[in-house]
């Protein structure tokens, strides 16, 4: 007898149609008169709105995940990347990326097509790295804006550092309007700083209601949601969404609805999971275990801040504070403060920031253990997770490592990883519920 | 009470038959390719050994890779569960396990109730199991048994880059070229591979008393290694590659209970 | 001639602890070669370069993700193995988030009373860089003069500015006698030079440089110049490496490594009002490290000038493995050289490299680069 219900989130098929819609609407903007742009899920996209309502971003991210996903086609973009020379352990994200961008094929069919500009964001290396390359082989206009001013806390009392963002955000206004030939509309940009608050903060409070037992939802179906904050954050459709999403999964909460019917072991995972190998998710069902999220899935697209009781919430937005966004100045200021207290951002700079987050989590979202993916796909999101495993290790969490690769499946080894995971429910004294 | 295990591993299948917590007769063999019909004949032929049949038991355990392919197990628990059990029972006093078989090392760290509190295991990497002892014999031209001896008889240190087996094999062979004594050449390569284990467990804590545990634990050379690498001496078990066979054989005594 | 600076490399530690026993001063341990150590020498503080010792060690795994950089992990398993226990700081200045977990690492398990993690644009190409940095070196100033208990005044930067001018002019004109077809000193006796001057008393330091460079003129080298080669790519102090490669018939006359050329090529103005800013723009402008070369590829051109100026047959590629930064210029800047006629040598370090499988590969490369001289 299953402990809870269960039932299948009704959101699926929008959430399907919409991003179907992106990847078509990049490719055809052109045929519209848009504009097309590539650039990082980092990237501050609602400075290109400025330029108009007919502005389509690619964000390289996603679109090489999605590629990860498609295994074949992955293993020839890898192949192409490498035929060029390039490294095997860059990050797989950004060979995925440049493998369809040299063989000309777009993962959603046709050939690749080309973007007006690039438009990126610096905090981990291969950030600006990936667009000058993308730049220079497309021959394409490129802007790249460096954030790694340190950890949002020391923001706070060093104004010079928000400066240092919103500086180089005018400049690439000027830049922007120079590539297009087009004239830059303030109004737009702070109409799109707003939705990005909003879009982000409501991600927020989603991850923030997978703290009820049994969760609403698993970290495999939240990876199918979280999506659109990478794909563009100042996008209103996706905003949109992430209102409807919310409603719905507070109506699974308020009626008891389940994504893991034998939800008795609550995990969270960390950085980008294998994504060709998501079953691993779907494994761990056997032994009633539910990862609930993660630092990633909550915090690469959520904004959050610390409440009064000193639990962590949604962000509050500068709309629902009553703070007023008049100017440019002020909404490339609220766009680098807001942007820059994510939680994601934090542990480029520090991994014992990051343990504190995932202790928190641990301890809101009622977890029993961590899975740690060390990710040999993104140095980035790996940046001192042994420092994390430590620290996790240390406050008495169990925790279990898996070595893979988000976006390289020849990195990935899934009997072993299985085996990992039936070694670590071992050690929780898990037993499975279900056969294989 | 009667119980076996089974440990299907990448190279050999070995089986513990335990009557009330007593060793009664153990059993040995290459997996080949077809490692279920191997296990089976194996575990009919440790039965007889001990002079019982299948009825007699109480329970069958299996673990290693293949665990899963053991048609006659009533239970299966991975080499982590496994290995604690085992070396707990052989040593109450080992908190950390070594366990160096023939594709995989791993290290596992475990409270004085044989209780599982962390574990690591060497991904994927040649350079930290016996595969990588072999490849280097077959470089040196000598068997495994005399790799490890011959390293006994050296006290250099001669640094090998020990990331990678690839390179480490034709490291070796330039070694062989200027003339490096075969037993500086050997202690090399028992330093890096004790190097990767102790890099390994290190992540988990090394605790007192360290039980080596699997089939490398046969190579004087490369222990002779690992006490230097890690700064003790540890234990080596009697009959090391059995040990997670007789842990899968204890846990099955335990749930049959 | 060059065994003062041999000892210095081989007795970094030995040095120090003498430095600090004799100066009664502080010892810094500076991650990157983006460090201002104006700063630091105007604080009078020894900045010592943190680098690696080439042995293998089984000690940072619990720490540091085996994907990242062989010269990252070697740093840091000095500092666990306690090898500087005399450092009074340390200080990152950001660059790649390789050696950034070194030395949050190293922070937290290595015992030391301050520690500073300096934010550096890595946009140094924009205009807001300086601005930014001028800032963020004011803040590192005043953490500094807290930790000492004195401050900092303009004559103190001044003289901070001079003896690292000092340092790298006298640094320049030793390298002037790698140029020409007798190079008057080998490439490894360069690298004892360069590289122990990020951690030897930069006066102490230039007072060697210009005691050899009294005598140099009359050198008489007693070994074949061979072919000329440049160095290029990650961090690289492997004077194994190489004096393997000169012992096969090469002598490497320059280098862009950031314990190289890129440490000291250029100077701080010492004509500005404002000295922090005129240090920002020193560390702004230098001869960048490919993790902040964008969107831009200045490096090329320079490395370029380097490669034509000193007269070079080849470029041997050194990349640390798994270094990110190096390893996104790689692909372009090899095709680069080539295209410009300089043939190259890729290879991989790691904390030991094969020196037999790369003493194969060099006398390869060093036979095309021969064969193409006689066309
Ligand atoms: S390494 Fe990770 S953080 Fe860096 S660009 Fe790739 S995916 Fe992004
Ligand atoms: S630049 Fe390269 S070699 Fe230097 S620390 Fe970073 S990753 Fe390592």
């Amino acid at each position: 007898m299953a402990k809870y219900k269960t039932e299948p989130l009704k959101c699926w098929a929008k959430a399907k149609e919409l991003r179907d819609k992106y990847y078509q609407d990049y490719a055809t903007a052109h045929e519209r008169g848009g504009i097309r742009w590539t650039g990082g899920a980092w990237s501050f996209d609602a400075i290109p709105y400025g330029l108009g309502d007919d502005v389509y971003p690619i964000t390289g991210e996603p679109y090489a995940a999605s590629i990860a996903f498609n295994k074949e086609f992955s293993l020839k973009c890898m192949e192409a990347t490498e035929a060029k020379g390039w490294a095997r352990d860059l990050c797989s994200y950004m060979r995925n990326y440049w493998g369809s961008m040299y063989l000309n094929k777009y993962n959603f069919g046709g050939p690749y097509p080309k973007p007006t500009f690039a438009f990126q964001d610096h905090i981990c290396c291969s950030h600006a790295k990936w667009y000058q390359v993308v730049a220079e082989h497309e021959d394409i206009p490129y802007f790249n804006i460096d954030v790694s001013v340190g950890p949002y806390h020391l923001i706070k009392d060093n104004p010079q550092k928000i400066k240092y963002i919103v500086d180089q955000m005018h400049e690439s206004i000027e830049f922007l309007e120079k590539v297009t030939g087009r004239e830059y509309n303030d109004d737009k940009l702070i109409e799109a700083v707003k939705t990005d608050m909003r879009s982000t903060s409501t991600w927020a409070k989603i991850c923030e209601l997978n703290k009820n037992v049994p969760a609403p939802l698993e970290e495999k179906s939240m990876y199918s949601f979280y999506v659109f904050g990478t794909l563009s954050k100042a996008k209103k459709e996706f905003a949109d969404f992430y209102d409807e999403l919310y409603d719905e999964v507070k109506d699974r909460v308020d009626r008891g609805i389940a994504a893991v019917a034998n939800e008795r072991c609550r995990l969270m995972s960390d950085t980008q999971p294998p994504w060709g190998f998501l079953k691993v998710f779907r494994y761990l069902e056997k032994y009633g275990a539910i990862s609930v999220g993660s630092l990633y899935t909550f915090g690469l697209v959520g904004n959050w801040e610390v409440k009064k009781d000193g639990t962590w919430g949604a962000r509050e937005t500068y709309m629902e504070k009553g703070i007023e966004i008049n100017t440019r100045d002020e909404a490339l200021t609220a766009l680098a403060d807001w942007t820059l207290s994510r939680p994601e951002w934090q542990h480029f700079y520090d991994p014992g920031l990051k343990t504190e987050m995932m202790l928190r989590i641990a301890k809101e979202w009622k977890l029993t253990g961590v899975m740690l993916h060390l990710n040999r796909g993104c140095e980035g999101l790996s940046t001192g997770i042994m420092e994390n495993r430590l620290g996790l290790v240390e406050s008495g969490i169990p925790v279990m490592t898996f070595e893979g690769n988000m976006g390289d499946e020849r990195e990935f080894d899934l009997g072993r990883t299985m085996t990992r995971i039936d070694s670590f429910m071992e050690t929780l004294d898990l037993e499975p519920i279900s056969a294989d | 009470m009667i119980t076996a295990g089974v440990d299907v591993g990448a190279k050999t299948v070995k089986i513990v038959v335990l009557r009330d917590r007593e060793v009664v007769a153990t059993a040995k063999d290459l997996s080949g390719f077809d490692q279920a019909k191997v296990a089976s004949e194996l575990l009919a032929q440790a039965l007889e050994k001990a002079n019982v049949t299948q009825g007699d038991l109480a329970g069958i355990c299996s673990t290693g890779a293949g665990r899963k392919i053991v048609s006659e197990a009533t239970h299966s628990v991975t080499e982590v569960s496994a290995g604690a059990k085992g070396s707990l029972f052989i040593n109450p006093d080992v908190r950390t396990v070594i366990d160096v078989g023939a594709e995989e090392g791993r290290a596992i760290r475990c409270t004085e109730k044989g209780k599982v509190e962390d574990f690591a295991v060497n991904e994927k990497c040649a350079a930290g199991s016996g595969a990588f002892t072999e490849s280097m014999a077959r470089a040196l031209e000598v068997d495994v048994a005399e790799l490890g001896k011959l390293s006994l008889g050296s006290d250099a240190s001669v640094p090998m880059n020990a990331q990678c087996a690839v390179f480490a094999e034709s490291e070796v062979v330039s070694l062989l070229h200027a003339e490096t004594p075969k037993q500086d050449i050997s202690k090399a390569i028992h330093d890096a591979i004790a190097s990767r284990i102790t890099s390994m467990a290190r992540r988990i804590g090394l605790n007192k008393e360290v039980l080596v545990i699997g089939g490398v634990a046969l190579n004087v050379g490369f222990i002779r290694s690992l006490n230097e690498a890690i700064e003790m001496d540890v234990i080596v078990a009697d009959d090391p590659e059995f040990v997670n066979a007789l842990g899968a054989a204890l846990i099955a005594a335990e749930r049959a209970n | 001639m060059f065994s003062k600076f041999e000892e210095w490399y081989r007795d970094r530690h030995d040095y120090a602890r003498a430095w600090k026993e004799k100066s009664s001063g502080k010892v810094f341990g500076c991650f990157c070669s983006y460090v201002p150590e104006e700063i630091l020498v105007a604080a009078n503080i020894l900045p010592v370069r943190v680098l690696g010792s080439h042995e293998p060690q089984d000690v940072t795994e619990p720490h540091l993700f085996g994907m990242f950089c062989p010269f990252c992990r070697d740093v840091l398993a000095q500092g666990l193995k306690g090898r500087y226990e005399y450092l009074d700081g340390i200080t990152l200045a950001q660059s790649c988030i390789h050696l950034r977990q070194a030395y949050r690492s190293w922070e937290q398990h290595v015992d030391q009373p301050f520690s500073y993690y300096l934010p550096h644009p890595m946009s140094v190409q924009s205009p807001a860089a300086v601005p930014y940095l001028r800032e963020e070196l004011e803040n590192y100033k005043k953490a500094v003069e807290e930790f000492t208990g004195s401050k900092i005044t303009n004559d103190d930067l001044d003289r901070g500015i001079r003896i690292l001018n000092e340092n790298r002019e006298a640094m320049h004109e030793l390298y002037k006698h790698r140029i020409g077809p007798e190079p008057k000193l080998s490439g490894k006796e360069a690298m004892w030079v360069t590289v122990s001057s990020t951690w030897i008393d930069k006066e102490e330091h230039t007072a060697e440089i210009r005691r050899v460079l009294k005598l140099i003129e009359e050198r008489e080298m007693d070994r074949e110049c061979g072919a000329k080669l440049m160095f290029v790519g990650s961090e690289n102090d492997d004077i194994e490496f190489i004096n393997m490669v000169e012992s096969v018939g090469a002598t490497v006359v320059v280098d862009d490594h950031c314990t190289g050329t890129r440490y000291f090529w250029n100077s701080t103005a010492d004509d500005m009002n404002d000295r922090i800013e005129a240090i920002a723009k020193r560390y702004v402008e230098r001869p960048a490290c490919p993790s902040k070369d964008h969107p831009v590829r200045t490096r090329f051109p320079h490395i370029l000038k380097l490669a034509k100026d000193f007269d070079v047959q080849g470029v041997i590629l050194i990349q640390q493995k798994f270094c990110d930064p190096h390893e996104a210029d790689m692909v372009p800047l090899r095709k680069y050289l080539e295209e410009n006629d300089i043939p190259c040598l890729f290879l991989e370090f790691d904390v030991t490299v094969p020196l037999g499988p790369f003493r194969i590969r060099v006398e390869a490369f060093l036979e095309m680069v021969g064969e193409e001289d006689l066309f």
